[in-house]
């Protein structure tokens, strides 16, 4: 065990290591800046427990009816060897006729062993790009493995195709709805992300057979539900920028020793558990562990991360809780409070301080809102009462 | 007699309630002991039952109502035929292994009656249990599709006994080349009918979405036009598929007892047979 590993299940404490998976590998991409996340996700903590401990539970997870319909919307398109989504290759792809094999890699003989299933996608995928003739095209549920921080997640697309003397795709299948062309732009970017880890673990697994990275295509595939429909529809997602962006994050994660170094000695997430697994820890000693690491809230993390409500919590006050577009136009005010004494004008910084531009800028909005919401909201006070 | 069997079965119903109050609540130990308590009367009631029936006329074991049918009305209208008996038509409509939502989606369309696929799960289980207490003693079975590569269970096919292992055994192109097959005997059953079903022209219009040329729309499907449709396509990869299969077919005959020829042998079953006959070997 390296001196980093000791450090990491220190921190841990007596609670079993929880892997890395495509979720929250995406997630640590999607807000690089926070410290907590990367700490706490390297060392394998259980967040949702750790954050309910402290007192500020998230209610994570999907809903039940969400995952249902996901699940049934999956299920019909790889009904009858995936008759549906070959249709949809067919056409997305060119795919021609004889390419309609279909490779059921959910259990290998039975066993749903994960290994089992590691190494048997390896070989299935290495036979389909060395055979002359087609003997791979669809495989459903592969297993492929990713190294982060050191340790191996195991990492499970939904499909993978493959196309004969050409390259693979990866297929991401979500049941959102793409109404009238267009889907909420949130969740597109969210299996982006999601697709773009599947991506780069698939180049992965080809790179140890030697198979250079160009034979999986960087234009992953999306099936979503159509308008109102059942009926699925096919789009390209490009996830070249996520692709950057994760091989830095998964860089950065390698180094957490300059993280780690940052944080006292004694550090620890263990919630003192006694004999039958109930957490004996002072909440508050609790607390005061988690605060120790920076954070870095940002709204978007209330749909990805189990500690958002910690960290909610622990930012309410603070422009950053606002969103990230807020906190950037508001430039270096940090405090909300700060902010409306700034714009009603009992904070007035000296003329030429960097707070001086920002200070101008918010009265002028002030005074628009005046402006525009008439008399009653001119009353003293009414601007803070309305944040 | 009969008063105690109602009795029973209201104690059994309101044993149910509870044991769903008490793991709703969370309480684990009050639900292990109201299951006790259910399993204790439900052995009664089939005691009770028993002896009922040998008072009266001896009844064939099939046709003895089961409390959970009665309470939960999920029959509705009960169904002439039982449940293997169904799925065993259907698959016979198909002639190919197929997925427990085909099988009853197929016998709706044609048979006009449906089950909860649910129900199938445990009925290949039982048909396992029943052919390995007492082997070839019905005349067919409904059993399980062998992967190629593997001979171990298909996930989620079912298959009946009497197909040769031809049939029986799924390569990678046989998903596509049964699915093609199923389209076509489909489009035959329906030339058959002499009133056009919505439900079996729902049924054919799924199968021509996912065929090439086999129809324009759901109105305009035509079941002459999907079977040829099919039927070019299949004559694609049938060649590569067949052989697939009949080498899969020759390893499955000499490779596996007959239980695993039916059901399948799974990995670690393998690996437990391994240590068997090791023990065997040492007696």
């Amino acid at each position: 065990m390296t001196a980093t590993e000791a450090r990491l299940a220190r921190l841990r404490g007596r609670a079993l290591a929880r892997p890395h998976n495509a979720r929250t590998i995406a997630a640590l991409a999607s807000n690089p800046g926070c410290a907590r996340r990367a700490i706490m996700d390297a060392a394998g903590v259980d967040k949702p427990r750790i954050a309910a401990h402290a007192g500020l539970p998230a209610p994570f997870g999907q809903s039940r009816f969400a995952l249902a319909r996901g699940n049934a919307f999956e299920a019909q398109l790889k009904a009858e060897g995936a008759a549906e989504l070959l249709t949809l290759l067919r056409d997305h792809l060119q795919l021609p006729i004889p390419e309609a094999h279909y490779h059921d890699l959910n259990e290998v003989g039975g066993n749903p062993s994960p290994d089992l299933r590691h190494k048997r996608t390896g070989q299935l995928l290495t036979q389909a790009v060395a055979s002359d003739t087609a003997t791979g095209t669809m495989f459903d549920h592969p297993l492929l493995r990713l190294e982060v921080g050191g340790r191996h997640a195991f990492l499970e697309p939904d499909l993978i195709a493959f196309q004969l003397h050409g390259r693979f795709h990866v297929i991401e299948i979500k049941s959102f709805a793409v109404i009238d062309g267009q889907a909420d732009a949130d969740k597109v970017a969210a299996a982006a992300i999601q697709s773009a880890v599947y991506v780069l673990a698939l180049r992965d697994a080809l790179a140890a057979q030697r198979l250079p990275p160009e034979a999986v295509h960087h234009e992953t595939i999306l099936v979503c539900p159509e308008n109102f429909s059942n009926r699925p529809v096919a789009t390209s997602l490009d996830v070249r920028k996520q692709l950057t962006g994760l091989r830095r994050q998964l860089a950065r994660i390698a180094r957490i020793d300059d993280l780690l170094d940052q944080l006292p000695d004694g550090l620890t997430f263990d919630l003192d558990p006694d004999g039958v697994g109930v957490p004996q820890r002072d909440p508050a000693d609790l607390v005061t562990a988690i605060r120790r690491v920076d954070a870095r809230y940002a709204p978007e993390c209330l749909s990805t991360c189990e500690m958002c409500f910690f960290c909610r919590d622990e930012a309410a006050g603070t422009t950053a809780a606002l969103g990230r577009e807020a906190r950037e136009e508001l430039g270096g005010v940090e405090q909300v409070q700060t902010a409306l004494r700034l714009a009603g004008g009992t904070d007035r910084p000296a003329e030429g301080s960097d707070l001086a531009e920002a200070a101008r800028l918010l009265r002028q909005a002030a005074r628009l809102r005046a402006d525009a919401l008439g008399r009653e909201s001119r009353r003293p006070g009414a601007l803070g009462e309305a944040v | 007699m009969t008063d105690s069997v109602q009795s029973l079965e209201r104690r059994i119903a309101r044993l149910r309630t509870a044991v769903r109050e008490a793991v709703l609540a969370g309480n684990r130990d009050r639900a292990s002991a109201l299951r006790r308590d259910l399993r204790e009367a439900e052995q009664a009631w089939d005691a009770a039952l028993a002896a009922a029936e040998v008072q009266a006329e001896p009844r064939p074991a099939a046709d003895r109502p089961r409390p959970e049918a009665q309470e939960t009305g999920t029959e509705t209208r009960s169904p002439l035929l039982p449940l293997r008996d169904q799925v065993y038509q259907a698959l016979s409509l198909l002639t190919v292994p197929a997925a427990p939502r085909l099988i009853a989606t197929v016998h709706e369309a044609f048979f006009a009656t449906t089950f909860p696929t649910t129900r199938l799960t445990s009925l290949k289980r039982d048909e396992e249990r029943s052919f390995r207490a007492a082997p070839f003693a019905r005349p067919y079975y409904l059993c399980a599709a062998l992967t190629a590569d593997l001979l171990a269970p298909a996930r989620g096919l079912l298959a009946i006994s009497t197909w040769p292992m031809e049939v029986r055994v799924i390569g990678s192109l046989s998903p596509r080349v049964d699915f093609l097959t199923g389209a076509i005997r489909v489009a035959e059953a329906i030339e058959r009918l002499p009133a056009p079903v919505p439900a079996a022209r729902r049924l054919l219009w799924r199968f021509a979405a996912s065929i090439p040329a086999a129809a324009d729309s759901a109105a305009s499907t035509n079941p002459h036009q999907v079977k040829q449709a099919a039927l070019a396509e299949l004559a694609v990869h049938e060649q590569a598929d067949r052989e697939t299969r009949r080498a899969a077919a020759r390893r499955a005959r000499t490779q596996l007892d007959d239980v695993q020829q039916l059901f399948g042998s799974r990995m670690h079953d393998a690996a437990q047979q391994g240590q068997r006959g090791r023990g065997s070997d040492q007696k």
